[in-house]
């Protein structure tokens, strides 16, 4: 049954795409990683407008000061097993807005990530490997937790 | 006795029942995700099955499995109760529809009147589950789903009643025999016109693209579902999916000739007595029959779902009013008018 449930998990990855102060060039290439070249939706990936519905919290941007509260806020709306996925240089490190008075340089500083995806923009292949990558990563903390190698 | 009350359980929770329903609907939603990917030059679900078709079903047991989350503000015991009525009511209204044999697992005399009351109490569902939630998004999704219920209502009802009004009854058994012999009723006059409104007016039932405007995830958030999450979420999904099988096995039994294939061709006559004289082979041959009629339905709201986009929702209700209610007005007088004037065109059966 465990078996099951982490096999539905790993094969149905649902997105919600939240900005917290990006340019919009990352949010751009997520789409176009979702559109028909890249098409996520072969991992059973569907965009989803409302954070009870998603599993994985695609982010983008350094994290404004303004956008720090709301972002944790999506954040604690989502229900478990929930995972975080950073698309983009400045959601990863703070990029050009490093160091700036009014930011938290990073979408790690405010709540946990999972996988990042540097670039800038993160090109869609990069996405789509990341959401590989992070699918992986899933997979191989359920065999850990279920006692496997 | 037993035997009979035995096979009648395992009439309703297996076979055309329940189990089957629903396994038919995870089937109907791949065939949905996947011609809708196709249309947009995409490859849909690919690797969870052969070609993903275990997608729809891995969404479910993933969304049983989340946590499920009930806001503070939502009236408990409504946001608990809405997602499980709403699996319940289209299931039951899906017993009464002939899929495995010329009669649904239950039927009576004017059941097809019980069938469209439970489609509106569906629509009632989703209304209270909207405003349950107590959320901004949620009540506004639910006001509007309120408001296109006033406008898809009548035309449907309608348009549901054109082939009983040819067929002389209410009970979707006489529906789908007359058809037999007369031939399905899409290709008789004013029927198919009642068919074209039937598909148009399935879609704000089904909350499908061109009408989903309760949900609009543009403007609203999701809608009446915004709320909803792990099993309830799971529930309004599986809802709609059974709801989608209802519409299209309703506008099949109505207007295309239920689960009768080509047996019933003149010319035909001995493939359908063998067809009738084995049990186990009609059951097959009218499941089948049943599966790629239901299917082509379904690809026809696909299709539409892919062409259109959203209207606006005063758009859609004027719509309704302007055109499609004055039209099924027109369509029902004019049956009414044609089987009085011309009895032939209608035959007796």
């Amino acid at each position: 049954m465990s078996k099951l449930v982490d096999w539905a998990r790993r094969s149905s990855p649902w997105l919600l795409h939240f900005n917290s102060g990006s340019c919009n060039g990352c949010d751009i290439e997520i789409l176009a990683a979702l559109m028909p070249r890249f098409d996520l939706e072969r991992f059973g990936a569907l965009l989803k407008g409302s954070p009870r519905h998603a599993d994985v919290l695609v982010c983008t941007g350094p994290v404004t000061r303004q956008q720090a509260p709301r972002l944790r806020r999506i954040y604690e709306q989502m229900p478990e097993p929930k995972f975080v996925m950073v698309v983009g240089t400045c959601g990863s490190t703070g990029g050009v807005f490093r160091g700036c008075y009014n930011n938290a340089e990073g979408i790690d500083n405010v709540i946990p990530v999972d996988v990042y995806v540097p670039g800038c923009p993160a090109r869609p292949e990069a996405i789509a490997l990341g959401a590989v990558k992070l699918l992986e990563k899933l997979k191989n903390a359920q065999k850990q937790a279920r006692g496997e190698k | 006795m037993v035997l009979d009350i035995f096979l009648g359980i395992l009439q309703i929770v297996l076979f055309p029942g329940i189990v089957f329903c629903i396994g038919l609907t995870f089937l109907l939603e791949w065939i949905d995700r996947k011609y809708y990917a196709d249309l947009q030059n995409r490859m849909g679900p690919l690797y969870v099955g052969w070609r993903g078709i275990l997608q729809p079903f891995a969404d479910f047991i993933k969304l049983m499995a989340k946590e499920d989350i009930t806001p503070k503000a939502a009236d408990r015991k409504m946001f608990t109760a809405t997602p499980l009525f709403s699996v319940v009511v289209p299931l039951l209204a899906l017993l009464f529809i002939p899929i495995a044999n010329i009669t649904g697992v239950l039927s009576f005399q004017g059941d097809l009147i019980f069938i469209l009351f439970l489609t509106t109490i569906v629509a009632i569902l989703i209304i209270l589950a909207g405003y349950s939630s107590m959320n901004r998004y949620s009540s506004i999704g639910a006001a509007r789903a309120g408001l296109q219920l006033m406008g898809y209502e009548i035309p449907l009802t309608l348009a549901a009643l054109t082939p009983a009004m040819i067929a002389r009854s209410l009970t979707i058994t006489e529906i789908v025999q007359y058809q037999a012999v007369a031939g399905m009723s899409i290709l008789l006059f004013p029927s198919m016109i009642a068919f074209g409104v039937f598909i148009i007016t399935l879609l704000p039932e089904l909350e499908k693209i061109p009408m989903d405007i309760p949900e609009a995830e543009t403007e609203l958030v999701a809608g009446w579902q915004t709320e909803f999450s792990g099993k309830k979420y799971a529930f309004f999904r599986l809802s709609n999916n059974l709801e989608l099988l209802l519409g299209a096995g309703l506008a099949v039994t109505l207007f295309l000739g239920g689960p009768y294939g080509i047996e019933k061709l003149p010319g035909l006559t001995a493939l359908d007595l063998v067809i009738q004289g084995n049990i186990v082979l009609s059951t097959v041959w009218y499941t089948v029959w049943f599966l790629i009629k239901t299917a082509i339905v379904v690809l026809v709201i696909t299709n539409l779902r892919a062409l259109f986009s959203r209207y606006r929702i005063d758009q859609m209700v004027r719509g309704a009013w302007r055109y499609l209610t004055p039209l099924m007005i027109g369509v029902t007088a004019i049956t009414m008018l044609l089987s009085a004037v011309a009895p032939g065109l209608y035959p007796v059966v």
